[in-house]
């Protein structure tokens, strides 16, 4: 009898600025949708835990996208994307994701993303809280420079493996090495949209003068970090939060960048707490 | 001071030379660098994912590709079996500690998936400050 996971995959065919998107996602789960963005980088098999954990899965139809240009989504097939640098800007990409959205039919989702999926989620609960039950920002703040570098596709050395290891100690050491090697290995698999992902991170990303107006009676915002995330420091996310008003954050012990895909059973703990408050916080 | 910086040279080799996970892409891990850890320093250099020589007294004259360097402070952090937060890694010491990265930093890339499983023997074998 084959083993097969309760985990299915699609496709989905979406238009984000006269781009059309061939988007993969991987779906699991019934009851409130909880939409997944994975790091810079990378692609959705970092959620692959998540998708599998039935105590979550029993209350939440979770989905986890590839961005396009990451995993099993193209880049746009209506045009010549090779000629010209890949540079993300947080209006794509927020488009993108509700556009995504729209198209899956999902109700009042909750938004989850890490890193840069992080930062955007703080641009989502900015710019359009009507559209999301809450969000979850994970390793995120407000501004996040520093890491839009050339070196990442350096043609002189082998960028797969400088993505993957340059982002190794974002891990924390006592994350299980499998799970480390598992996210090193999906590291080497995105290193030409890293670069460009990066833009949006660390370049165009840049909420210090907006966090205030975030309306967390719309949208709640609960923001979670890693003691080992040496890029989004655990003080910058808790001064982020301490910006908006009703922000709210927890620290997480003993973990690094990418808990999710490193250490999903710790992140777990973490990650019940904030669905409990959000649950507590939004009325169905 | 000395012998204990050749027994640890020993152990490092030792460490390096037999790690598998090095050993599993080793054949053009080639490089020379420097660590400095203040009242010692020492220069590696590797041939073909082997340890081909340990320089524990160098020169002002002697080549290396790039070198990392930092407070014994800061090195014993980097040796300690779990390191705390912003030691566990070249790029949180260089980005959050003292650690500064300098030289030929291509050539660190171009080995970055071995230098940095070599970077983490430390925690195995310790370091000689």
């Amino acid at each position: 009898m084959a083993k097969h996971s309760p985990v299915t995959g699609r496709f989905v065919t979406i238009d984000v600025d006269g781009c059309e998107y061939k988007v993969f996602y991987l779906q699991n789960g019934q009851g409130t949708p909880l939409v997944c963005q994975h790091t810079a980088g990378c692609h959705n098999h970092q959620w692959r835990d998540l998708l599998e954990d039935p105590d979550i899965t029993q209350n939440y139809n979770v989905i986890a996208y590839d961005l396009p240009r990451h995993g099993k989504s193209d880049p746009p097939h209506n045009k010549e994307w090779w000629k010209e640098e890949y540079k993300l800007t947080a209006e794509h990409f927020m488009k993108f994701i509700v556009k995504f959205c729209d198209a899956l039919e999902l109700e009042n989702p909750v938004f989850m993303g890490s890193s840069f999926g992080g930062n955007v989620a703080l641009q989502l609960a900015l710019h359009h809280p009507e559209r999301f039950r809450a969000v979850i920002p994970v390793e995120a703040a407000e501004y996040a420079p520093g890491f839009y570098l050339d070196l990442w596709r350096f043609p002189h050395a082998n960028s797969a493996q400088v993505c993957a290891s340059g982002t190794w100690d974002l891990m924390a050491p006592q994350s299980p090495e499998k799970d480390r090697w598992l996210t090193w290995h999906y590291y080497t698999q995105g290193s030409e949209a890293f670069k460009g992902d990066l833009y949006f991170y660390s370049v165009d990303h840049d909420l210090r003068n907006d966090l205030g107006q975030i309306d967390t009676g719309r949208c709640p915002v609960i923001m979670m970090t890693g003691t080992y995330d040496y890029l989004t420091p655990p003080e910058a996310t808790k001064a982020t939060a301490s910006k908006i008003p009703g922000g709210i954050y927890i620290e997480m012990e003993d973990i690094g960048h990418f808990p999710m895909s490193e250490n999903y059973p710790l992140f777990k703990v973490y990650l019940k707490e904030a669905l409990h408050i959000i649950e507590g916080r939004t009325d169905d | 001071m000395a012998a204990n910086v050749r027994d640890w040279a020993i152990k490092f080799s030792e460490a390096s030379d037999n790690d598998p996970t090095i050993g599993a892409m080793a054949r053009y891990f080639t490089c020379t660098y420097l660590w400095d850890m203040g009242p010692v320093k020492v220069i590696i250099e590797m041939v073909d994912g082997k340890v081909y020589r340990v320089n524990i007294d160098p020169g002002g004259l002697d080549a290396y590709d790039f070198a990392l360097r930092a407070s014994p402070q800061s090195w014993r952090e980097f040796a300690q079996p779990i390191p705390k937060p912003m030691f566990h890694g070249i790029w949180s010491a260089s980005f959050r500690k003292d650690l500064k990265i300098e030289g030929n930093t291509l050539v660190l890339m171009q080995n970055l998936r071995n230098f940095t499983v070599q970077f983490e023997l430390l925690r195995k074998v310790g370091v000689p400050v």
